[in-house]
């Protein structure tokens, strides 16, 4: 009967490993959509500056706020700076959209191995309670 | 930002599949409802405001192209300090268009951006009214077929 309860012993301590990687592996898909959140309102406002610049004539003057200071910029300069973020605001939304499949992917299968275990153990308090 | 729920996919939850559901997946649905519909409420209530400091700012600038050049005026430092100055050049606005950026723009092309950017949000709010009151009939008949389930499954003598 011992070696019985050992072994029921760890598959539930199994479990709780796995109980815990599995929400951890939550937390960091929330943490996922925060900062996907954060990317999609940037590259939204981003778009809009680059439609107003886009609507500039040549010779209007673009002022940047850097700190406490207005720092004319040229508008060339100002697309430039634009446009390169949106390209790594984009970049980082493509990344970060990889990553979440990957962790739904791994949330999936943890389900699965927690949900083998609680059978498992399942099957053995009945065994136990037979005998 | 309509990519970020994959809305459409679960907006056809017809009457039909309330009525199958159990009691927990029912309540679950109606506490998801009232979730979202929370959130666009709040975001709802979020374009109010800006439309409404737009509004403002469009405001301000009409008033300040209707002030002579050299007029006298008070200069805010802070909040409660303000300093003696004359008005310059009220032609010229620098409007902030995001993302720490500023465009020098004469008075017409200011008053342009305010209304630009009002209808931009006019027509952001009437479409998220939308989405809002469908989400809102869902969470009512979710919650509606659920008190007529309660009643059915508790005793009735």
């Amino acid at each position: 009967m011992s070696s019985s309860s050992t072994a029921l012993r760890e598959l539930q301590r199994d479990l709780e490993n796995k109980a815990n990687d599995l929400s951890k592996l939550q937390k960091d898909i929330a943490k996922n959509h925060q900062v996907r959140k954060k990317y999609t309102i940037q590259l939204g406002e981003n778009e809009l500056v680059l439609k107003e610049l886009d609507l500039l004539n040549e010779d209007a003057n673009v002022y940047k706020l850097i700190g406490p200071v207005l720092v004319k910029q040229d508008l060339a300069e100002a697309n430039a700076n634009v446009r390169k973020r949106i390209e790594y605001i984009s970049a980082e939304l493509k990344r970060l959209d990889g990553s979440l499949q990957d962790l739904e992917e791994k949330q999936h299968s943890k389900r699965e191995a927690i949900l083998k275990v609680q059978q498992r153990i399942q099957s053995h308090q009945a065994g136990k309670a037979k005998a | 930002m309509a990519s970020s729920r994959g809305a459409g996919s679960q907006q056809v939850i017809r009457m039909a599949d309330l009525e199958k559901m159990s009691l927990d997946q029912l309540k679950a649905v109606k506490e998801q409802a009232d979730i979202e519909v929370n959130l666009l409420q709040d975001s709802l209530n979020n374009i109010r405001t800006a439309t409404g400091r737009l509004e403002n700012a469009s405001a301000a600038l009409h008033d300040l192209s209707l002030r002579p050049q050299g007029k006298k005026m008070l200069v805010p430092l802070t909040a409660s300090l303000y300093v003696p100055g004359t008005l310059d050049d009220a032609d010229k606005v620098l409007v902030d268009i995001g993302t720490g950026y500023f465009v020098e723009k004469t008075m017409s092309e200011g008053k342009d951006y305010c209304e630009r950017k009002i209808n931009l949000l006019k027509s952001n709010f009437d479409q998220l009214v939308e989405v809002a009151s469908k989400k809102k009939t869902l969470a009512d008949e979710t919650g509606v077929v659920l008190q007529a389930k309660i009643k059915q499954l508790s005793p009735s003598s």
